[in-house]
């Protein structure tokens, strides 16, 4: 049972402003869509190891410096001395 | 036990060493950088980016954990820990995760420190982690700002945390055992701790049965004994009016001394760590491991051993020298010159250290020598290795020595041009010491016949004697005079 | 005047090189072909009509100067589309999301890059759903596109821009991404060929993020000749992905084999449209009149294939969408006066309603509570399909079933219903759950409407499904072009 606090909780977490009616739409979607994939819980699975890629250590990443060319914000609109303008912490 | 106190802690060390970032191949020295202008589309969280794992950022953090004594799994991943911040680039941080699974650099380690009793802490586990970026503030006040200023050069900077069980009993205690991690990742390495933000500690503290609470924000290793003796303080008193001690998490406040409730929403926050999928899962194979364990550097612990056995040293000179590596590789730089370790370890631990104490701020850039002089002083390894020979040569006295320290680390001249320069070597002409003590024992009748049968008046003629060559006098020979001269006369 | 839009990549090439027409021409007919019809299609976000021609006409100065083949590129002037959820350096990018509506990459990602040295040019973005979610096109910001057999149906998706543009010769190959059938889907209700390479096998780098450990980079183009004239650019192991992997793969080849053993999913032909079924079953038949050995077979963990994908696909989601916040990228909207978490809640409410359905399935399968219930079983569930999987490659050489279960459809008849609208995938996640590389071509009409056929290979065995693609296409000879 996915409950409509739940719902609300969600869209917290997520950092998602929802409508009431938002709300209550996905709470029945989301209910149905979990409802499907609680199929999951026919199989046993106890043994089995979930998959992964794997690489050895040597594999990686040099620790090497390559400074990046250009100004990887340069699009953006919120700039002021250089910083990212950002929304007030409180 | 009703009051017994329990500490852990939290220790973030930045591996300052490393070339590039955690992820990327941006230069992983931000510091001093304008704003933005160290970043790359992958730190500052582009959309289409993908991580970069830094082969030596796992290479040093197996490194600690060995010294530390963890076990290290022969796979590690890296998680995903979701949550929102404006310091954060994806709204993630990529760190590191143990509850699905051993995962992490290392577990289940344990490093012994000396109180002047054995302790020792266990190690719950070490992982690797990425840095935030930083939040600057107008008027430097979060609470007073329209708006926040992000910077994301440190964004991406590799991070280990260090974390430990709830071992310690005292702030005391634990002002060691940081002095003690410092040691460890300087020998190693893998740190410069004495950049600022390198090292980073949180603290958890508990009293009895008590909740346990958290302590952020602690700028530096230093402040961390004076927060935990705040926070006890606090909650003891609590504890004696019967106030409930709640579970929570506090801020420190360096400027008023005090830890404060943290602000805002604090609610324990649903982090849905997952492993990242766009890491592989790194195999460290066992010839890595023991390659590894094999090239690692001489740690704290096995050096001093070798100070004390070798070089004949004291356990307090030494620990003093190993708590310090710049001071312990001075040593060793200065008997590589002039082989006499007990005298110059003195020096350097009853003489040099006050200078060094003193001058005992942040340093902006690494001393990658690491071994000849000492970050801010003039003085260089050559200086103190001269010094002691001078002395030991008897060319000047310990006094004059002293002396020129002051003048050595204010011009970086060597001792053997300062003695000629002020011709202050050691008089060890008899008839001028001779003429001395005539003058003496002329002034200090009384004390003369006193020394006839106590030899601390003896020591009150000699040091006027000093006084009056202006401490160039050799004192065994002005001494040996003086006993003559008592003898001669009675 | 030739119509030079409707030539295969192949043929532009030979033909630019042969000087039998210049870069610059045919680029023109592109962009006035899409100039003319994408008001009807709506395949194109945006079209480089200046970039374009400028590179053209770089290649047609590199042909004149008597430049060596390799020098002008394997892919020499050819017209590539490339979906709108891969970064292309100057060229807005947007995911068809508002959340994204002016962001201007500033790097190229591997694949573009590897296209454009290459010489290929790039002519525009292609429409998707919104970041990808969805398999009708019809979630983007810019409205839907429109299937070019019949514009009253839905083209498929979320590559729907990356079909439709190939079937209506707006573009000779493009690129579209594969996380549960993105690129298959749209290739059999277009009828054209799309490809799905083996994960790993291919850069993401470049490539926006919705679920990372399912998707691809994939080619579409109207012959199998095309599609694997665009892998031997993209393919390869990429310094900038760490998940891709080196496999010392020769170029692929095009080159009439038979002999190979072919197994029909009974699952998926059984579970589709009658029409579709019939068109499989002689789809089979053909393979077996060149000399292959048929055989149907049953393949049991199919069932959870379809809920482990979407576990998987809404997890990784919910976290690959975190950063959009609109403080570096995003669309006009000041933070001045907002609180950092009402604006955040408040940017992030113009997703569109299947992101956020998403999203918000995605942070609930990865709660507190929820982890070892859901998404790592849907992992676990993984391998076990893989195991299966890997066990019929040992009798088989290629394992075929319908691309779709249902026909193309219309405008609107499942998008008020999430989990219908999931059920379209059933086919076609099982290749993105193992990593397994699969192909859909043209296998047939029913209605007047695209059948396409799905063929699947081993781990990095694209050289096989390239062999049995190749074969059936050359057969069948299935009609290509709509009538636009």
């Amino acid at each position: 049972m996915v409950s409509r606090d739940e719902i609300k909780h969600l869209g917290w977490l997520s950092r998602l402003e929802l409508t009431e009616e938002e709300i209550s739409k996905y709470t029945l979607q989301i209910e149905e869509i979990i409802g499907y994939l609680d199929k999951l819980d026919s199989i046993s699975l106890s043994e089995i190891e979930p998959v992964r890629s794997r690489k050895n250590i040597s594999e990686l990443r040099k620790d090497r410096i390559e400074p990046f060319k250009g100004d990887p914000l340069e699009g953006s609109k919120n700039r002021k001395d250089g910083f990212i303008k950002g929304p007030r912490l409180s | 036990m009703a009051s017994e106190i329990k500490i852990g802690l939290e220790i973030h060390c930045q591996l300052t060493y490393l070339k590039s970032k955690l992820f990327c191949p941006c230069y992983s020295d931000y510091r001093f950088k304008s704003p933005n202008s160290n970043i790359c589309p992958i730190c500052s969280g582009l959309p289409g980016t993908l991580p970069l794992l830094n082969q030596s950022a796992l290479e040093h953090a197996c490194l600690l954990s060995i010294s530390l004594g963890c076990k290290i799994p022969n796979e590690i991943i890296f998680y995903r820990k979701n949550y929102f911040y404006p310091d954060l680039p994806k709204n993630f941080q990529l760190t590191q995760y143990n509850a699905y699974g051993i995962t992490s650099i290392g577990i289940d380690g344990k490093l012994e420190y000396d109180t002047g009793t054995t302790k020792h802490a266990r190690i719950r586990r070490t992982q690797l982690e990425e840095d935030p970026g930083r939040l600057v503030y107008e008027n430097n006040s979060m609470d007073n700002s329209f708006y926040t200023l992000i910077d994301y050069n440190r964004a991406g900077v590799s991070l280990v945390e260090i974390v430990t069980e709830p071992d310690f009993i005292a702030p005391k205690d634990v002002r060691i055992f940081l002095n003690k991690i410092t040691s460890i990742v300087e020998h190693l390495r893998i740190c410069d701790t004495r950049l600022e933000g390198a090292v980073r500690c949180d603290a958890n503290v508990s009293i009895g049965e008590g909740r346990r609470v958290e302590i952020k924000n602690i700028g530096s290793f230093k402040e961390v004994e004076k927060a935990l003796s705040y926070e006890i303080t606090r909650q003891k008193t609590m504890s004696a009016r019967e106030i409930e001690i709640k579970a929570e998490t506090r801020h420190w406040d360096e400027a008023r001394k005090i830890t404060k409730q943290a602000r805002g929403k604090e609610t324990e926050e649903d982090y849905r760590y997952f492993p990242e999928p766009d890491i592989p899962t790194i195999v460290l194979d066992n010839s890595f491991l023991l390659a590894l364990e094999r090239n690692m550097p001489e740690l704290p612990d096995q050096r001093r051993r070798r100070f004390i056995t070798n070089y004949e040293l004291g356990d307090h000179v030494s620990q003093v020298l190993i708590d310090n590596k710049e001071l312990s590789d001075f040593f060793e730089s200065a008997i590589a010159i002039y082989p006499a370790p007990k005298a110059i370890a003195n020096w350097i631990v009853s003489d040099l250290i006050k200078f060094i104490n003193a001058n005992n701020h942040y340093q902006s850039e690494r001393n990658d020598e690491g071994s000849t002089s000492i970050s801010g002083l003039r003085i260089e390894a050559k200086h103190i290795a001269e010094l002691a020979k001078l002395v030991d040569q008897d060319i000047i006295s310990r006094t004059t020595a002293k002396g020129l320290i002051n003048q050595m680390i204010k011009t970086g001249e060597m001792p053997s041009h300062l003695v000629q320069k002020t011709n202050a070597s050691k008089i060890d002409d008899q008839n001028i010491i001779l003429d001395a003590i005539e003058t003496v024992f002329k002034d200090e009748r009384s004390a003369v016949n006193d020394a006839r049968q106590n030899s601390k008046a003896t020591n009150f003629l000699l040091g006027k004697i000093m006084h009056l060559t202006k401490g160039k006098a050799d004192p065994k020979i002005a001494l040996d005079l003086i006993n003559k001269k008592l003898i001669d006369s009675t | 005047m030739v119509n030079l839009c409707s030539l295969t990549a192949e043929q532009i090439v030979k033909g630019i090189i042969n000087e039998e027409f210049s870069a610059e021409e045919y680029i023109s007919q592109i962009l006035e072909r899409i100039e003319k019809i994408d008001d009807k299609v709506n395949a194109f976000v945006i079209v480089d009509n200046s970039g374009a021609l400028e590179k053209a006409r770089l290649i047609d100065k590199k042909v004149r100067n008597g430049e060596d083949e390799k020098d002008i590129g394997s892919l020499a002037g050819v017209a590539v589309g490339v979906k709108d959820n891969i970064c292309t350096r100057g060229l807005r990018t947007t995911c068809a999301s508002k959340m994204l509506q002016d962001y201007v990459p500033p790097y190229d990602a591997t694949v573009v890059r590897k296209l454009k040295d290459d010489g290929a040019i790039v002519v525009g973005k292609l429409n998707l759903d919104e970041f990808a979610m969805g398999s009708t096109t019809e979630f983007s910001m810019y409205g839907s596109t429109h299937n070019p057999w019949n514009t009253t149906f839905v083209p498929g998706g979320s590559s729907g821009g990356s079909g439709a543009s190939v079937a209506a010769s707006e573009c000779a190959i493009s690129l579209g991404s594969d996380t549960g059938g993105s690129v298959r889907c749209p290739a059999s209700f277009c009828s054209v060929v799309g490809l799905k390479p083996t994960y790993g096998h291919v850069s993401r780098f470049g490539l926006i993020s919705y679920a990372n450990s399912l998707e691809q980079v994939g080619p579409m183009g109207k012959t199998v000749s095309d599609v694997v004239m665009v892998m031997n650019s993209i393919s390869g192991i990429d310094n900038n992905d760490q998940t891709t992997v080196d496999n010392d793969i020769p170029k692929y080849t095009i080159k009439r084999n038979g002999n190979i053993r072919v197994g029909l999913l009974k699952e998926m032909v059984e579970g589709a449209e009658p029409e579709i079924s019939k068109c499989i079953y002689s789809a089979m038949d053909l393979f077996s009149s060149l000399d292959c050995e048929c055989e149907e077979i049953s393949m049991k963990s199919i069932e959870y294939a379809l809920a482990s994908y979407y576990t998987i696909a809404m997890a990784e989601s919910s976290s690959n969408l975190a950063r959009y916040d609109n403080i570096r990228y995003g669309f006009d909207l000041s933070s001045d006066s907002y609180e950092w978490n009402a604006y955040f809640a408040k940017v992030r409410s113009n997703f569109g309603e299947e992101v956020k359905r998403r999203i918000i399935a995605g942070s609930y399968v990865l709660s507190s509570g929820y982890y070892g219930k859901y998404y790592l079983k849907a992992q676990k569930v993984r391998t076990i399909l893989k195991q299966e999987i890997t066990s019929l490659f040992k009798t088989f050489d290629v394992l075929i079933g319908p691309t779709m279960p249902v026909l193309p459809f219309k405008f609107g008849e499942k998008i008020d219903d999430p989990l219908k609208m999931y059920m379209v995938d059933i086919n076609t996640v099982i290749a993105n759950l193992t990593g397994i590389p699969a192909i859909s071509i043209p296998a047939g009409f029913s209605k007047k409407l695209p059948i396409g056929l799905q063929i699947m290979a081993g781990e990095f065995q694209e050289q096989m499904l390239f062999n049995a693609a190749f074969l059936f296409e050359s057969t069948a000879n299935i009609q290509r072009s709509p009538e636009l």
